[in-house]
């Protein structure tokens, strides 16, 4: 009798144990803002809505572009893409994809009141061929748009307009900013924003799964030092990222993966370029100092990246000259040189301006978006305190950080930026255009860069075939960025995932975790 | 904690022999007091004792970073007694600044509680009926909360209403007000207790026979028959004031990183665990220790002497 039970209750324990082990646990710094995948244009929202939703295109394990929702497509002459679409493909909630949801998703996200639009600068219109052909006319020949568009998510029609979200909504949110209805592999089941988000194999997904998960749970921990002990303990599967101080010892310890790479993120440094007066400090109020280029020079001599790799990055990071990393296409690779670390340079080009005897301003930081953010801010203020400059630093979460921003309550800020398009013309597009709504150019132009060159290369560059002359354009505009200082660039950030020894998955170099290359053994 | 019903003048005179009598046979009580008056002596003169001033930024050196203790910095040769942080801040310079703030914070809380809480407690005692009830129910009600979950409630308002440039510099007073807001309770009811016992007392009738006004009464007559108590509970209120101020900011809601208390030095240390730099979490972690434990058993022995129960 005792040993039946015995027996039954052993048996319970491994069913339980064998159910359990297809649940993979995630976990990182940073929770999706939005389930909306047009409202929010970040990394963290992208990436997690890649398993929900799908694009046309889509980006494979070396982030090569492979057809999604679009089986193939073809250039029609140099007037735009013609994109023929997978047929029998249903949303979670059961309603056909066709040609219109596309059309609505691209009214949708590139609407004024998305984040998104300026994906679809270079677009004119987009037409419906028939149920599943659609073409996307661009004003001018573009031969890199189906590359741009792979986290440009499709929303059923139906859905949204029944649900009274044709919309996004950025900032007070509606219906699409808590539910989900997408065409990919997992369905959103449960939304606890900020503390819990559950996905689920959507199991009439078109395509054959590679994964084993049966069930997906994301939980957002703030302070690495938890997220590793929930890492080593068990409680996750994953995390992302690593501190990466912690990241030699986590290897060498038995039941852990760590799994290291280059993102194809920069971060940087931003100053307001049209801001007529410092809003933070004893000195608001005062003329920007930041609109003199030799101040702005100055801030790029005065920061020691090298002492920020070496200690703050623990040497895993690789110093930026540039908007984009060596990795990127489009690189200029003649361009490579930062400003040197040289304080006398830096105090004479303030004195130059006169500024002689410095100033105070503030500085703005996120304290859970990036690697050791924060951080690497304190080391900024530290190093630019040396030649005067006394910032006054207000680190915050990132979910209140890009509302700053836009709200230009800065008077230097950090940021990273990672190409979506794995090509150097992006940052130009987002970050040195001269912000302009209509035209959907520089939506993440916080500090209002503006050159007339740069605006007038743009164009030209996003519809050159020539490699060639492309290049010489793109190496053109690196160069004015760099001589302008539009953006002090400190370092490319390294990629740290941590893993459960018995976990295999892939690390894109986007930061994006792929739920369907995971697999749980 | 019930007040010894003696007249005043001869509390005072065997109250200084019985007390240094005490503390002179009082192993404990002498380290403690020797432990907490060092600690507070080097944090009063941080700036003459404290190698160097780590939160002048411009004097800091990225590269000295990670130094282990009592060993030459890979890089620069400099040596540094207890190592330094991830900013190259060195260690016992962060601590001797980081105390001062706590000891700050503490004191000025305990003294806003206390100030607030005799107030209240005298007013609840000697006037007695609907006052007295209102606030002794309103401390009640503030009683049935954990203090640290009432100091962060008032933390997250006060940084609602305060305008985002002046966050930094007004988060040591807004912390010191929201752990002054969450200890005033203990005060009020001990004083009040001891007031309802002191009003109906000889010399309180007599000076209301002579005319003197309530407020008079209270603060001549019954005040100083109440402080003996009030004093401990002080005491005791302030190792749990620099505790809560470290709670707090050790949680990132109290003490800003620019201007480090204990609490945000061990919050700071603590991302620093796993990767083998215990000295940045450790030393102050035994600072902490060391000033609260010092503080606490002071306090406790001050109750044993003044409680006139156990002598």
């Amino acid at each position: 009798m005792l040993k039946s039970l015995l027996n039954g209750a052993l048996a319970l324990t491994l069913l339980g144990t064998a159910a359990s082990a297809e649940t993979f646990r995630w976990a990182s710094k940073t929770d999706p803002q939005t389930m909306d995948p047009h409202a929010v244009n970040s990394a963290p929202v992208l990436g997690f809505l890649n398993n929900v939703y799908e694009g046309l295109v889509r980006r494979g394990k070396t982030m090569a572009i492979e057809g999604a929702l679009a089986e193939r497509w073809e250039a029609i002459g140099g007037d735009g893409w013609r994109f023929f679409l997978r047929k029998g493909v249903t949303f979670q909630d059961g309603a056909a994809f066709t040609a219109e949801d596309v059309l609505f998703s691209y009214q949708r996200a590139s609407s004024e009141a998305a984040d998104t639009a300026s994906w679809f600068a270079p677009v004119s219109e987009v037409k419906i061929v028939d149920e599943f052909t659609i073409d996307f006319l661009t004003k001018a020949p573009n031969p890199i748009f189906p590359d741009s568009i792979a986290n440009f998510m499709i929303m059923d029609k139906g859905w949204a307009e029944a649900n009274s979200a044709v919309l996004p909504s950025k900032d007070e949110g509606n219906y699409a900013t808590l539910n989900a209805n997408g065409t990919g592999a997992f369905k959103l089941v449960e939304r606890q924003p900020g503390l819990k988000t559950v996905l689920e194999p959507f199991e009439n997904w078109w395509g054959k799964p590679e994964h084993n998960i049966t069930r997906a749970e994301f939980t957002p921990i703030q302070n690495p030092a938890t997220a590793v002990a929930a890492l080593i303990s068990g409680d996750v599967d994953m995390i992302n990222p690593v501190p990466i101080q912690d990241a030699e010892r986590l290897q060498q310890r038995g039941g852990v993966t760590v799994i290291q790479g280059i993102e194809a993120r920069v971060i940087m440094l931003g100053m307001p370029h049209k801001a007529e007066m410092l809003k933070y400090t004893a000195d608001a109020g005062k003329p920007n100092p930041f609109l003199d280029v030799r101040v702005r020079q100055a801030v790029a001599h005065a920061v020691n990246v090298e002492a920020i790799l070496a200690k703050t990055m623990r040497g895993a990071a690789a110093p930026a000259s540039q908007l984009v990393s060596p990795a990127m296409r489009g690189y200029s690779p003649s361009l490579e040189a930062r400003p040197a670390y040289d304080l006398a340079k830096a105090k004479s080009l303030l004195a130059d301006a006169g500024y002689a005897d410095g100033f105070t301003f503030g500085l703005k930081c996120p304290n859970d978006r990036y690697l050791n953010d924060e951080a690497v801010c304190q080391a900024v203020v530290s190093m630019l305190a040396q030649i005067g400059l006394k910032a006054e630093l207000d680190a915050m979460p990132v979910r209140n950080y890009w509302t700053e921003l836009r709200a230009d309550n800065y008077d230097m800020y950090l940021l990273g930026w990672s190409p979506g398009t794995f090509d150097a013309e992006h940052p130009i597009r987002f970050l040195a255009a001269t912000p302009n709504k209509e035209k959907k150019l520089g939506s993440w132009n916080f500090g209002d860069f503006s050159n007339g060159r740069i605006d007038e290369l743009l164009p030209m560059i996003q519809s050159e075939i020539d490699d060639g002359k492309r290049q010489e354009m793109l190496n053109e505009s690196a160069k004015i960025l760099q001589d302008e200082v539009a953006y002090v660039p400190l370092y490319v950030q390294p990629l740290v995932w941590g893993t459960g020894k018995n976990i295999a998955l892939t690390q894109r170099p986007d930061n994006f975790l792929i739920l369907r290359w995971v697999t749980v053994n | 904690m019930t007040q010894a019903p003696v007249p005043q003048s001869a509390i005072t005179r065997a109250w200084e022999s019985d007390f240094m009598w005490s503390f002179r046979h009082s192993p404990v009580a002498i380290v403690s007091f020797v432990v907490a008056a060092t600690l507070i002596f080097a944090a009063i003169f941080a700036p003459l004792i404290a190698p160097h001033t780590p939160f002048e930024p411009g004097t800091l050196n990225l590269m000295n970073g990670f130094s282990k203790p009592m060993e030459a910095n890979e890089f620069t040769g400099e040596t540094f007694v207890l190592g330094t942080d991830d900013q190259g801040r060195d260690v016992i310079s962060t601590i001797l600044y980081g105390m001062r703030i706590s000891l700050f914070v503490g004191f000025a809380a305990v003294t806003f509680a206390m100030v607030l809480g005799v107030t209240l407690g005298l007013v609840a005692g000697y006037a007695g009926g609907w006052t007295g009830t209102i606030i002794m129910r309103i401390a009640d009600v503030q009683l049935t909360f954990p203090g640290i979950l009432v100091a962060m409630l008032i933390f997250g308002i006060a940084k609602g209403i305060t305008p985002i440039h002046l966050r930094d510099q007004m988060a040591i007073w807004v912390l010191i007000l929201a752990i002054g807001l969450s200890e005033w309770v203990q005060f009020a009811r001990v004083v009040r207790g001891a007031t309802l016992v002191e009003r109906n007392k000889e010399y309180v009738q007599a000076a209301r026979l002579n005319g003197r006004r309530p407020l008079g009464i209270m603060l001549r007559h019954i005040l100083p028959n109440v402080l003996g108590p009030v004093l401990v509970i002080a005491t005791i209120s302030l190792a749990l004031a620099i505790i809560a101020e470290a709670t707090l900011s050790f949680l990132g809601v109290g003490a800003p990183p620019t201007q480090p208390s204990l609490g945000t030095l061990i919050r700071i240390g603590q991302g620093f665990l796993f990767s083998g730099e215990w000295w940045i979490i450790l030393f102050p972690s035994i600072t902490l220790l060391a000033l609260a434990l010092s503080v606490n058993l002071l306090g406790d022995w001050l109750r044993d002497v003044l409680n006139p129960k156990l002598r």
